[in-house]
């Protein structure tokens, strides 16, 4: 390779790594450096760090409601995306697995109905019909559940091949075992990895989702940090920031569960 | 080979197709009734004014804008993959590569809008450095809340996510191939042409898709650094909150089935070409 090409890919990669640490570094110093952008100059660039901002967000009873709320949301999607998705994944394939393109098909399909758009179907249909459903926070969970699916559903049927799944339960069928006590006692605690991973990034998703739970005025973590921010843009850059570094965290415990099994998670979810 | 389902398969599926059926198509196809009946009775009036005056507007913005962020996006994730395919040294490098993307192509939303405020907005830090070596950045005509702004923010997930797809298809170019066409008198420039070029293309389109799909709909960050913009997810939240002036419920639900088979069509576009390849691959 040209030297030429080596230099241009050096700097190509600089530019590209400067483009995505910039942002944080401007945002981590916006939310804990007291000095505002315009007084700034070099001497005073270690002046006035502190992590008030972070505190006075912790104190405020409306981010206590929201992110408790938003907490409760992700348990709730969890729990059912486990209870719902996990049997079915895991008899599709071990018993039925002529329907797999099925299943890699539908869980495709909440990609294509996105939370904006959803979001008007649900007013048109639930509002009139079940009232009482939307007054809740609660009915987010569903909705939730939905759009984690292209990644969760995945990150299962990873886990499931990987562990030859089907081997497993022929060999645990011809000594005896009953099709519940194979997936509870064999499949199961040996997908542990993909069950984590399922797991997390369905929480990143509840953690991230503002579309559709602000035009349902729903108050969780997104969008109350979205009307915080306005009020108190240094403390809510604070918790913008510790947000984004809980939710990468968050998706990096996820990948690495996948990767320890040498398998990768096709992130895009296709 | 077994034909009919076994209990067991059928006792789980069904609570499973139940819940996606109730939320997911129960709502889309009551949408997609109430967009052909503007006004209670059949008539494709909803439809056609979704796509006139400021609605039209917004989808050409739309269009625009996840066109325009998924072509950059697409080649600078593909040049980023090509970059570190070449590169083995830092070895660091390729690894944290892989795990930053797969965690940036999630990222998005309220807090990533705010991080390109802190950084590029009015009082930004870079905005600043910049204004010290006499580079005007609002002056030269960017800004966050018009077209190219949420293209650099969008940029910010479109290229990892790039990089995510094209990954697997970079890694498969082996290197002897390269030495092969070398050997048999081949330039490079042949070799990209007639070898890699044609592995990488399918691949390359189909990510592209998938970028176009991953950014039409992105609601959060364009409604922070420009809640009144004239996108199609911004118009959909105004025709939900406004006034219920008649006919504007029926608006909504055209735009909405409107963008709804924009997507669908370009999921089965990446359907397609994921055949494609497989069928190549196997061949």
């Amino acid at each position: 390779m040209g030297i030429v090409v080596k230099i241009l890919r050096t700097i190509f990669l600089v530019l590209l790594g400067l483009f995505f640490f910039v942002p944080l570094l401007a945002m981590a110093r916006f939310a804990f450096q007291s000095v505002p952008v315009v007084l700034l100059t070099p001497e005073k660039l270690l002046e006035g760090w502190s992590l008030a901002g972070l505190f006075e967000v912790f104190g405020n009873p409306e981010f206590q409601r929201a992110t408790l709320i938003s907490l409760q949301l992700m348990v709730l999607a969890i729990l059912i995306t486990l209870v719902l998705l996990l049997p079915v994944a895991a008899l599709v394939e071990i018993r039925a697995p002529q329907l797999r393109t099925a299943m890699t098909a539908i869980t495709l399909l909440p990609w294509v109905v996105p939370p904006v758009a959803l979001v008007v179907g649900v007013a048109a249909t639930f509002r009139s019909t079940v009232p009482w459903f939307l007054a809740s926070p609660y009915s987010l969970v569903p909705f939730y559940v939905l759009w984690a699916l292209p990644f969760s559903y995945r990150a299962l049927d990873a886990g499931l091949r990987s562990i030859g799944a089907r081997t497993l339960y022929e060999a645990a069928r011809v000594m005896g075992a009953s099709t519940f006590t194979i997936i509870v006692r064999v499949i199961i605690p040996n997908m542990i990895g993909a069950i984590i991973a399922a797991s997390v990034l369905t929480a990143a998703l509840v953690l991230g989702e503002f579309a559709f739970a602000a035009l349902l005025l729903k108050e969780t973590l997104p969008t109350f940090m979205a009307e915080f921010q306005r009020s108190e843009p240094r403390a809510g850059m604070a918790l913008a920031l510790s947000v984004m570094l809980l939710t990468a965290l968050i998706i990096w415990i996820g990948v690495r569960a996948l990767r320890k099994r040498g398998m990768d998670l096709q992130a895009a979810g296709v | 080979m077994r034909r009919r389902f076994d209990t067991a398969t059928v006792v789980v599926a069904v609570p499973f197709l139940a819940f996606v059926g109730l939320f997911l198509f129960v709502p889309t196809i009551g949408l997609a009734i109430k967009a052909f009946t503007p006004g209670g009775s059949f008539g494709f009036s909803a439809m056609q004014r979704a796509l006139e005056g400021t609605y039209r507007t917004a989808f050409i913005n739309s269009l625009s804008l996840a066109v325009t962020s998924s072509l950059l996006g697409g080649v600078l994730g593909l040049l980023l993959a090509l970059s570190l395919k070449s590169l083995t040294r830092p070895k660091w490098l390729r690894s944290t590569t892989d795990s930053w993307s797969a965690v940036a192509a999630q990222l998005g939303g309220i807090p990533l809008a705010f991080a390109f405020i802190a950084a590029i907005g009015t009082q930004g830090l870079i905005t600043k450095l910049l204004s010290l070596v006499g580079v005007d950045i609002a002056d030269s005509g960017f800004s966050l809340s018009e077209f190219w702004g949420l293209v650099v923010v969008y940029l910010y997930f479109q290229i990892p996510l790039m990089f995510l797809v094209m990954m697997p298809a970079v890694g498969g170019l082996k290197s002897t191939w390269g030495e092969a066409a070398a050997i048999m008198g081949s330039s490079p420039g042949r070799y990209w042409r007639s070898v890699a070029l044609p592995l990488l293309v399918p691949s390359f389109l189909g990510g592209l898709l998938l970028l176009f799909v991953n950014s039409f709909a992105a609601y959060a960050t364009a409604y922070v650094l420009n809640p009144g913009a004239q996108l199609v997810p911004l118009q959909i939240r105004f025709l939900l909150q406004g006034n219920v002036i008649t006919g504007e419920q029926d608006l909504a639900y055209a735009i909405v089935l409107w963008t709804i088979s924009l997507l669908l069509i370009s999921l089965l576009l990446i359907a397609v070409l994921q055949r494609r390849t497989a069928k190549w691959a196997s061949s």
